[in-house]
């Protein structure tokens, strides 16, 4: 296996010809889909793959400077794109892989065919009129927080707590089994995630994006999804009846009915300015 | 009272379960909670349940751990075991708790409630924040302890460098110490035979009849000949720190001014002299004759080395040598407040082998017949037996810096010498006797010719017994001249201090080639204390007589 899927831990599933990437939040990794990708296999190309320092990936290339913005991400999409050959490709992302799925659409707007955007924010922190659902000492309380290495997250970062990053397997013994996050690498994601802001970057995006909005998001409220609707040139906008920030596992019938209807819609929305 | 009420009901350990109970619809909507938990958080029944969703009574960090973390967690394996997170109190108070979740869903799979069980971890969260403490205390002492680790071979070498540098001074130190003691041993040796070679060139001179001009012209190359080897003796002393020497206070600044005509025509004219002379200078304590001395000899060097022309500057200034600097140094120089003296050349310099003999006596890059290799060896004697120190800086090319400090005299009202005159006057003697003490007989007989010469009555003795003898026969003795080392077990200040209790107020002048004794302390003369250093010429010796008998003050 080449050295960038090994780091990225990439899977490679499906029977059709259309590669379908995905891309999982802040938190989790690719089982995150496990409800969503069983619907598409059938007739595309289905790509899974952990952001570096989640799930199986290889913590060892996690690199402070790389990973200082969401380009860093968007990149290493990229680099699988390309060590796939991958051609055409719709992007599923979720919450902060939403944005790194723009980042990448506009490095290489020619490799991408549609964006799917599942509770995307471009930034999470209020701004004058711009309503991101956060406060500035929210994020930092959120930050303290992580930092104080309580929120111990004890499932995912109990080896933090124990005192064993070399074992992990004690944690293992003790606590939760799926999206294990590296402690020091969850805490620089969040600082990078929440403090990010990619507004500035919607206006240029060539690829028809989808916007899935969800009820009750207290991560990505619907203000935030009507402004990503405006921003982005040509996107489509469905609010789900699903509530909370996770439809692809909450409600994954509802997530799969409003990508296919997307996916089987041959015509822009409207023209791409 | 029937049994039955003896026994807790399960609705009671519902409720007073020393942890909280929540059951809440997949979407977060709290639909029970027991009154411990109530209790905990200070809300009502009615306001919480039905109304309120478990992630809205959490702080800001827990609330977006529910939905980036939890409910995906609960989704995919059903469960979540001791997340730790705070509530958030409706007092404003963050609650500590660690909380486990299942998740319960119908026949089809699909999430129907949420069983939370939430535990007060408060004091379990001060003891993990303990732990974290201790455990980066323990990963900062094994930073460190590896940090030794991997800078412990360079810190070896290091140490055994600074070993082998010390080592290699001490080694340089001893032998100039070695040098010294051979080349004082044959100086003070050779002082004694040339004292008796001038003496009998000046009875020669002085017996020789009229009109002998080749005897006379013989003896007087036989007597410039002794002369020069008088003072490479002189110089060998100076080295081997046996000179004597006559501290006084000086003003270094009026020393070198008053030197500035001599230098400019020891310099010739192709070298430019500067001074710089540092202002609110401290007064020093040396020997001004030799430091003039060193100096010329510094300027005679600098002068050999800028053949071609350049410059010599001589600086003065006050420094302090501190802690630090005396301590790397090889001999032994106190800290403190010196008075320093810098003589800088824009000469050929010399390299590192060079410096570290040049003070060595008869170490010298002058072509044969060109210099003794005495000079420095001189500088280098005067400082050290003056409790000051030498430091020489020479860069291949650029120049050479010699650098004297003398220390500070601090608290003496004495006001700087003046300059001795040069010539000493010739007199004569009236009659006076003189008692000479000499164990060497053919100096004891130069000497009492010479004396008897210029117009004395002399006696003489050749050890101390005798002297005292002599003493007690003859009261009319107006002068002691003694030799410091006698034979026979009295030395010279032994038998000074006999005579002085028989006869209070004589006057005593010492001579010696040879300053390791008990006249002098440390290479100087005690206070009060008069000398004639060996070799001495007549008119020396006649000059210092006349002097001490008429009760000058020099």
């Amino acid at each position: 296996m080449s050295a960038v899927l090994k780091r990225n831990n990439v899977k490679v599933l499906g029977q059709g010809q259309q590669p379908m990437i995905f891309a999982h939040g802040y938190g989790c990794d690719q089982n995150m889909w496990r409800f969503i990708t069983p619907a598409f296999e059938d007739r595309y190309k289905i790509i899974l793959f952990d952001h570096v320092g989640h799930g199986q990936s290889d913590a060892a290339a996690f690199d402070q400077a790389k990973y200082a913005s969401l380009d860093g991400y968007a990149d290493d999409v990229l680099a699988i794109c390309r060590e796939l050959n991958l051609k055409d490709v719709i992007f599923v992302g979720h919450s902060v892989s939403a944005m790194i799925g723009i980042l990448a659409a506009n490095k290489e707007p020619e490799r991408f065919d549609r964006l799917v955007l599942i509770g995307p924010s471009p930034r999470y922190i209020n701004d004058g009129d711009y309503v991101g659902g956060f406060k500035q000492e929210d994020i930092e309380g959120l930050l303290d927080f992580l930092d104080s290495n309580h929120l111990g997250w004890s499932s995912t970062m109990a080896p933090v707590i124990m005192g064993n990053p070399d074992r992990p397997e004690l944690g293992e013994e003790l606590t939760n089994s799926f999206c294990r996050t590296d402690p020091d690498i969850a805490k620089h994601f969040a600082r990078v995630t929440f403090l990010s802001d990619n507004r500035a970057d919607l206006p240029s995006v060539k690829t028809r994006a989808l916007i899935l909005q969800c009820s009750q998001d207290a991560i990505a409220p619907e203000a935030v999804g009507r402004y990503m609707h405006q921003s982005l040139p040509g996107s489509e906008f469905v609010q789900l009846t699903a509530t909370g920030h996770c439809p692809n596992l909450s409600a994954p019938e509802e997530t799969i009915a409003a990508m296919e209807a997307f996916l089987s819609d041959p015509t822009p929305a409207r023209a791409v300015a | 009272m029937d049994q039955g009420s003896l026994i807790e009901t399960a609705e009671e350990l519902y409720e007073s379960a020393p942890c909280g109970y929540l059951s809440t619809l997949p979407d977060g909507t709290i639909i029970r909670a027991n009154q411990t938990f109530l209790t905990w958080i200070g809300m009502d029944r009615q306001e919480l349940v039905g109304h309120r969703c478990f992630q809205d009574i959490l702080s800001i960090g827990a609330k977006i751990f529910y939905d980036t973390h939890l409910t995906p967690l609960l989704r995919m394996q059903g469960f979540v075991n001791e997340i730790a997170f705070d509530l958030a109190c409706s007092d404003g108070r963050a609650l500590p708790v660690l909380a486990n979740l299942v998740q319960k869903r119908d026949a089809n799979g699909r999430p129907m409630v949420h069983r939370i069980t939430l535990f007060n971890a408060t004091d379990r969260r001060k003891y993990e924040r303990e732990l974290l403490l201790a455990r980066q205390k323990a990963e900062r002492a094994t930073q460190e302890l590896k940090r030794l680790n991997e800078t412990l071979e360079e810190r070896v070498a290091q140490e055994v460098a600074e070993r082998l540098k010390a080592e290699e001074a001490l080694r340089q130190a001893q032998k100039m110490e070695a040098i010294g003691q051979l080349t004082g041993g044959i100086a003070h040796d050779f002082n004694n035979l040339l004292t008796i070679i001038v003496g009998n060139i000046e009875l020669l001179q002085r017996r020789l009849p009229e009109g002998s001009d080749r005897l006379q012209r013989a003896a007087t190359h036989a007597m410039e000949a002794t002369r020069r080897a008088a003072t490479l003796t002189q110089r060998l002393l100076a080295f081997s720190r046996r000179q004597p020497l006559d501290p006084k206070p000086i003003d270094v600044n009026k020393l070198v001014a008053g030197m500035s005509d001599l230098l400019r025509r020891t310099l010739g004219e192709v070298v430019v002299l500067e001074t710089v002379l540092g202002g609110g200078l401290w007064r020093s304590q040396a020997d001004p004759n030799q430091l003039e001395n060193a100096i010329l000899n510094l300027a005679v060097n600098a002068r050999d080395a800028m053949s071609e022309g350049g410059k010599l500057t001589i600086e003065t200034a006050n420094a302090r040598l501190d802690e630090a600097y005396v301590e790397a140094l090889a001999e032994p120089v106190p800290p403190g407040q010196y008075v320093l003296v810098a003589v800088s050349d824009t000469g050929t310099g010399m390299d590192k082998a060079t410096m570290e003999r040049v003070f060595e006596p008869f170490f010298t890059t002058k072509e044969v017949g060109k210099g003794t290799g005495l000079g420095l060896s001189q500088v280098y004697g005067f400082v050290r037996q003056s409790n000051g120190h030498v430091r020489i800086y020479s860069e291949l090319g650029e120049g050479t810096t010699i650098k004297i400090y003398l220390p500070r005299l601090i608290g003496s009202d004495e006001e700087p010498a003046e300059m001795p005159s040069k010539s000493p006057v010739m007199v004569r003697g009236m009659g006076e006797t003189i008692l000479v003490v000499e164990d060497e007989p053919d100096l004891r007989t130069y000497t009492t010719e010479a004396l008897r010469d210029m117009g004395y009555r002399v006696l003489e003795a050749g050890d101390g017994r005798g002297a005292l003898e002599i003493v007690e026969q003859h009261p009319e003795i107006d002068l002691l001249f003694t030799d410091v080392v006698l034979a026979g077990g009295m030395n010279g200040r032994a038998l000074s201090d006999e005579v002085s209790r028989r006869r209070p107020g004589l006057p005593v002048l010492y001579t010696t080639g040879y300053t390791q004794n008990a006249i002098v302390h440390h290479g100087r003369l005690d206070p009060g204390m008069h000398l004639i250093g060996k070799p001495f010429t007549y008119a020396e010796l006649a000059s210092k007589v006349r002097r001490m008998l008429d009760g000058d003050q020099f």
